[in-house]
């Protein structure tokens, strides 16, 4: 058998770049750039308020040191804020981005559904509709009619603020305060596009809510802002996914993404997250620096985030959830990989406020290579969440020189509550290895039973179309990872 | 044929068989021996564990088997049972016997592959969901060595080396095994048992019983057997 200690082939199918007419701005952050940005946009006084307010009060706040990842530092003064492809209207979109979208597998017409199956009988209800972000603009969004008999609102944030300015001001930093955190308060500045979905009272939305972000301009930030609102029964089932060129310097994507839930509602969020990780070196790829919190607002609402993780030169990203309404439930399935040079911090909080609200975390780290890999959750029960329960479940499988660290965090604060936690860390181990060879399966299909095994739990979270897609990205980024 | 010559194998250096030469034609046999002579390791090492290292030649089929690895080594037709199987968790028998197959062979229909297993997995006595339980995770003892004979079915080897696949087992069980042995050594296979019980041995058509001892190797009929059995390891020797 061959030893187990190289990885390193990067086999990083999402890396080309798309040569298209942009226009972007001056490299550059000031207060100038904000107002250029909300003006470009159009948007109302109060949304060039919420920028401005936020850029103020980064000014005043440094970059968080606390997480276990290094990175170079970075110029925010050398990057571009804005950058789009030039085009005029939605009819004209140049064919090298509809082409990027294709090659991607990114469904951008409504005949296609996920499967590629030509949709003209009315009577089947095509399974997902897309959002396609572009560097720092939404290029399509499908099924937005389809959609809006039901009451759904499905479009990019930009649209949003144009045409339902009142829900988004209503909800839009509700979540998430500019002020939360360095990147939160950069994002508020500076967010460019996104999703937004408005599931309206006692609606299940018939299909999964996809969208798909691109980075493609060189020095660019991609600062996405995603607002997703469940009212009163609803429910929604969301999925993101993402890539990037592989370029040499690394790129900036700072996200805030809010949900929130309403009497009984649920939404269900999951992430398939496939940023440039950088070369074998660590030079170059996505720095992924993200805020994402949900709002159980109401009673019995439901939020789950399910994640892998396989991308990213470096994560910082706790999706987390506060549970203020009685009874309410979130959950966190989490599978992250690194390899190579990749650092990766990322877990949960799960913040208990109202009564008998209910927790679930499970997380599996899977770590190649000289990588790094730190799950970091909190569990907070307040005194208010009586009843309450928590049950975590952190599990790392190394190999080579790579590192997991866990970082559990649990406060309680009144005795009528539960909680509970589990961990296991170890070596993918060479017996198992050994057993499966035995039988005729080459090491690297036996890596990737052993590895699929361990991530089991979590991938049945994921919605079914989601789940293969996750299973082939897990494969494609073990090819090389042994051998 | 599967045919040792200055077969020697090593862990860390140290040696724990030490030129060993054996033939092994189709048909059913032994391998006896005191404990920690390395009769596993035999097993192991023919194998391809990573954890030995190998002298000597190993032939099989006229193939040099020691290049080959591991996973070479059972597409070529040959297959081990182990004493103890590895559990697995998260991944279903099903799911490995169908990836394990189609490594061995072109894709094969689904559901006559599902079919086939479910019978194998009736026929041992298994419950009926088998197909759906983790591999060799909350498994009893004797489950897992029904378990490794129905991926030994299913994979149909030229050979097949069982290590103690009668621990473990009770009456009725054992009756199933020895059906089986005897059914698969019948098609033209070469089947080595690595055993010490005389219950397996009596109801087996044993070709030749090979006893492993620290300074020589003793070959025989199924007399050898009963004779290690009636008196012990140190008269042979």
């Amino acid at each position: 058998m061959t030893d187990l200690n190289s990885i390193q082939e990067n086999k990083y199918t999402a890396g080309f770049e798309t040569i298209t007419d942009s226009e972007s701005f001056e490299p550059g952050l000031s207060e100038d750039i904000v107002k250029k940005l909300s003006a470009l946009k159009n948007e109302p006084e109060w949304v060039t308020e919420f920028r401005l307010k936020a850029f103020a009060h980064l000014q005043t706040i440094k970059e968080p040191t606390w997480a276990n990842v290094n990175y170079n530092p970075i110029d925010y003064q050398a990057l571009s804020y804005y950058s789009a492809p030039k085009y005029r209207n939605k009819e004209d979109i140049p064919q090298e981005i509809l082409d990027t979208f294709e090659k991607l597998g990114v469904p951008l017409h409504e005949r296609d559904s996920l499967l590629g199956i030509e949709n003209k009988d009315e009577n089947i209800i095509p399974t997902v509709a897309v959002d396609a972000v572009f560097d720092s603009v939404s290029i399509a969004t499908t099924f937005q009619e389809e959609l809006k008999k039901q009451g759904i609102i499905f479009c990019s944030i930009s649209e949003a603020i144009q045409e339902h300015s009142e829900l988004v001001k209503e909800y839009l930093g509700s979540v998430i305060p500019s002020k939360d955190n360095y990147f939160a308060c950069l994002n508020s500045a500076v967010f460019t596009d996104g999703t937004f979905c408005y599931i309206p009272k006692g609606v299940k939305c018939p299909m999964e809510l996809n969208t798909y972000f691109r980075i493609n301009a060189r020095n660019t930030g991609q600062f996405e802002r995603t607002l997703i609102i469940a009212d009163a029964d609803s429910y929604v089932s969301y999925l993101e996914g993402c890539t990037a060129p592989a370029y040499d310097e690394n790129t900036l994507h700072a996200a805030v993404v809010e949900l929130v839930a309403h009497d009984r509602a649920e939404i269900k969020y999951s992430t398939v997250q496939n940023w440039y990780p950088g070369d074998e070196n660590g030079v170059g790829g996505v720095l992924n620096f993200v805020t994402k919190r949900g709002l159980c607002k109401g009673e019995s609402s439901k939020i789950s985030w399910t994640q892998v993780e396989t991308g990213s030169a470096v994560t910082w990203k706790y999706p987390s959830c506060i549970l203020r309404g009685d009874n309410s439930v979130g959950e966190f399935y989490s599978v992250a990989v690194t390899k190579g040079k990749q650092q990766a911090d990322t877990g949960t909080k799960m913040l208990h406020v109202g009564k008998n609200t209910k927790s679930t975390i499970i997380s599996k780290g899977i770590s190649f290579g000289d990588s790094s890999n730190t799950y970091r959750g909190q569990v907070r029960i307040g005194k208010t969440a009586t009843n309450s329960r928590n049950y975590t479940q952190c599990d790392s499988l190394m190999l080579d020189n790579s590192k997991a660290l866990t970082i559990p965090v649990v406060s309680q604060y009144n005795n009528s509550s539960i909680v509970e936690h589990e961990a296991s860390a170890g070596k993918l181990s060479e017996e198992a290895l050994f057993y499966l060879q035995s039988r005729g399966l080459d090491e690297e299909n036996a890596v990737n039973c052993v590895v699929n095994g361990f991530c089991k739990d979590v991938f049945q979270k994921l919605p079914l179309e989601f789940a293969a897609e996750a299973n082939k990205l897990l494969s494609v980024t073990l090819e090389g990872a042994v051998g | 044929m599967l045919i040792t010559q200055e077969f020697t194998v090593k862990v860390d250096d140290e040696i724990v068989l030490d030129n060993i030469n054996l033939d092994f034609e189709p048909g059913i046999h032994i391998i006896m021996g005191p404990n920690g002579v390395g009769k596993s390791t035999f097993a192991h090492a023919i194998m391809g564990n990573p954890k030995y290292q190998t002298e000597g030649t190993v032939e099989f089929f006229g193939k040099d088997l020691l290049a080959m690895e591991t996973w070479e080594r059972s597409r070529a037709g040959l297959f081990m049972s182990f004493q103890q199987p590895t559990p697995i968790s998260g991944l279903s028998n099903f799911q490995f016997i169908k990836q394990a197959t189609y490594s061995h062979t072109e894709k094969q229909n689904i559901s006559a592959l599902l079919k086939n297993y479910k019978e194998h997995a009736n026929n041992l006595h298994l419950e009926d969901e088998w197909d759906k339980k983790q591999l060799n995770v909350e498994a009893s003892g004797g489950e897992k060595k029904k378990n490794e004979l129905i991926q030994m079915l299913m994979l149909n080897p030229r050979c097949a080396i069982l290590d103690e696949p009668d621990s473990g087992l009770d009456v009725d069980a054992l009756q199933s095994l020895t059906e089986v042995i005897e059914d698969f050594a019948r098609d033209d296979k070469i089947v080595i048992i690595v055993s010490h019980y005389e219950n397996l041995i009596k109801r087996l058509n044993v070709d030749t019983v090979t006893v492993l001892g620290k300074d020589k190797t003793v070959r025989g009929d199924v007399s050898l057997a009963y004779k290690v059995l009636e008196e012990g390891f140190k008269n042979v020797e």
